[in-house]
């Protein structure tokens, strides 16, 4: 049933921002820029897919279907992985030509290699953990819940470029272009995809009993 | 088997609460939910259908409770609202197709013969159709997957007298067909049409269950002058109100002998306005 849920989310549910956003991916291409702000884009892009849902009536829809309640919470989620992880996988071949292009490396926080990866799926573990239990709280107020993940998702992005000035060993070894120091910075792709993994499993056991108790009316 | 069993459904809000509901469902019948806006009409609805999280009180769907089985229960009811809209911008093709998929007695032909016979136009939006397209769009969804119950939740709020004819037609052929339907309304009209018992919520309480002749039955009206009846026929008035020429109350029909006064049979409208009077009159 999820199968069939993840198909209604793709083709009415997603918000025409979604595929446009995965795109960004390319901004690392840009000179000297915060690049985990291109991931954060794909966060606004899931937030106007939930926003979309509320003003489509997608719950009373949705729930009117021969599925259960929880159904819903599980493949809103996968959606959201399936996006986040697909922006990653894009992002990942510009990452290795942004190194060719700008070998100098990037001023503005991170430079484009694996372990911006590991944080950008970092932010969309944080992201999904603040969001989602929060606005399956009360699915109509969506604002609040991305208004919270935002201040997170800023905060990783003002740590990460502070580190990358005030930490040698993050300045010296993380933050270079390319493969150089490649153990150490697939170590750090790895504790980004483990903590999307565990972060990201928290948020939907939480949201599956935050929407159970809530009335859809 | 069962159809649909409600017992001790409460549920609390600030203001409101549902309290120890419980009717069921004959087989093949339409039973008519009706009581004023804020009765808690809806409110039973979603318990029933589980959009909303019942304080206490068991519901059983074919035998069933949801806890068991909600998937496989949705299967075999079909839920129309008058008043939602969904996907108001996408085409009804879309929105057809994306159901059907979740449905294992899917029909397409009786998909088809559904929107020719309410004359859907399929490359259209719900925002393009009518109150009444909208609501006979839910139906034929709903129809096209075999549900054995139909929850109809005021379809027929704001329609045309002519809409609101042709729906109730259907869901008198539906009957026919073997159908379970409830069906609620505050238009009282529409189940003297086509209702054969009748669900009276009263502030959340379920007032009345019974075969709609039975209820009305019970029932008369009377009319008199303001301040002509002694103190004895008065205690005897329920939700006395005033009209144009003279006053109008509702009485026990078995009490119409002592009144000596001419004594209509009561449609279900009279008794609902009435009833809701005398409770008003009650709580103050």
């Amino acid at each position: 049933m999820t199968g069939k849920l993840l198909k209604k989310e793709f083709t009415l549910t997603m918000h025409p921002t979604v595929p446009i956003m995965l795109l960004l991916g390319t901004m690392v291409l840009i000179p000297n820029y915060p690049y985990l702000v291109a991931f954060f884009y794909v966060t606004l892009s899931l937030f106007f897919t939930c926003l979309n849902a509320r003003e489509n009536n997608d719950a009373v829809f949705s729930l009117s279907l021969p599925v259960k309640k929880t159904d819903l919470v599980r493949s809103r989620i996968l959606f959201t992985g399936i996006i986040e992880l697909s922006s990653v996988l894009f992002a990942a071949p510009f990452t290795i030509l942004s190194a060719k292009i700008a070998p100098q490396g990037n001023a503005a926080g991170m430079d484009a290699n694996l372990v911006l990866l590991g944080q950008a799926l970092l932010l969309f573990g944080l992201f999904n953990l603040v969001f989602f239990p929060s606005y399956y709280k009360d699915i109509s107020k969506v604002g609040v819940p991305f208004v919270k993940a935002c201040v997170v998702s800023f905060a990783l992005v003002a740590v990460d470029i502070c580190l990358c000035y005030a930490v040698p060993y993050v300045k010296d070894v993380l933050d270079t272009p390319g493969f150089a120091h490649i153990v150490p910075k697939t170590l750090c792709l790895l504790a980004g995809a483990l903590s999307f993994t565990v972060l990201t499993l928290a948020a939907y056991k939480v949201s599956e009993k935050r929407f159970l108790k809530l009335d859809i009316r | 088997m069962s159809i649909l069993e409600v017992g001790g459904l409460c549920k609390n809000y600030p203001g409101f609460s549902l309290s120890d509901v419980s009717f069921s469902l004959e087989k093949g019948k339409i039973t008519g939910f009706i009581g004023r806006n804020g009765a808690g009409k809806s409110t039973t609805l979603g318990c029933i259908l589980n959009f909303i999280h019942s304080d206490s009180g068991e519901i059983t769907v074919f035998d069933k409770s949801f806890s068991d089985d909600e998937a496989g229960i949705k299967q075999k009811i079909g839920y129309v609202s008058g008043a939602v809209n969904f996907y108001p911008k996408k085409k009804l093709r879309s929105i057809a197709a994306v159901t059907k998929q979740f449905y294992s007695g899917w029909d397409d032909a009786a998909y088809e013969k559904y929107c020719k016979l309410f004359s859907l136009d399929e490359n259209k939006t719900p925002s393009e159709l009518s109150a009444g397209m909208k609501v006979k769009f839910s139906l034929a969804l709903a129809l096209s997957h075999g549900a054995e119950l139909l929850v109809l939740d005021e379809p027929t709020s704001g329609l045309d007298p002519v809409s609101r004819d042709e729906l109730l037609e259907i869901f008198l052929t539906l009957k026919d067909e073997g159908k379970t339907i409830l069906f609620s309304t505050h238009i009282t009209s529409d189940l003297d049409f086509c209702a054969d018992n009748i669900l009276y919520i009263q502030k959340g309480k379920i007032a009345a269950e019974s075969p709609i002749t039975d209820f009305v039955g019970k029932y008369r009206l009377i009319e008199y002058e303001k301040d002509s009846l002694p103190d004895e026929q008065k205690k005897k008035l329920i939700g006395e109100i005033r009209t144009k020429n003279a006053m109008r109350a509702l009485i026990i029909a078995e009490d119409r002998e002592l009144f000596g006064l001419p004594a209509e049979k009561a449609d279900l409208e009279s008794c609902m306005v009435h009833l809701e009077k005398e409770s008003d009159a009650n709580d103050r």
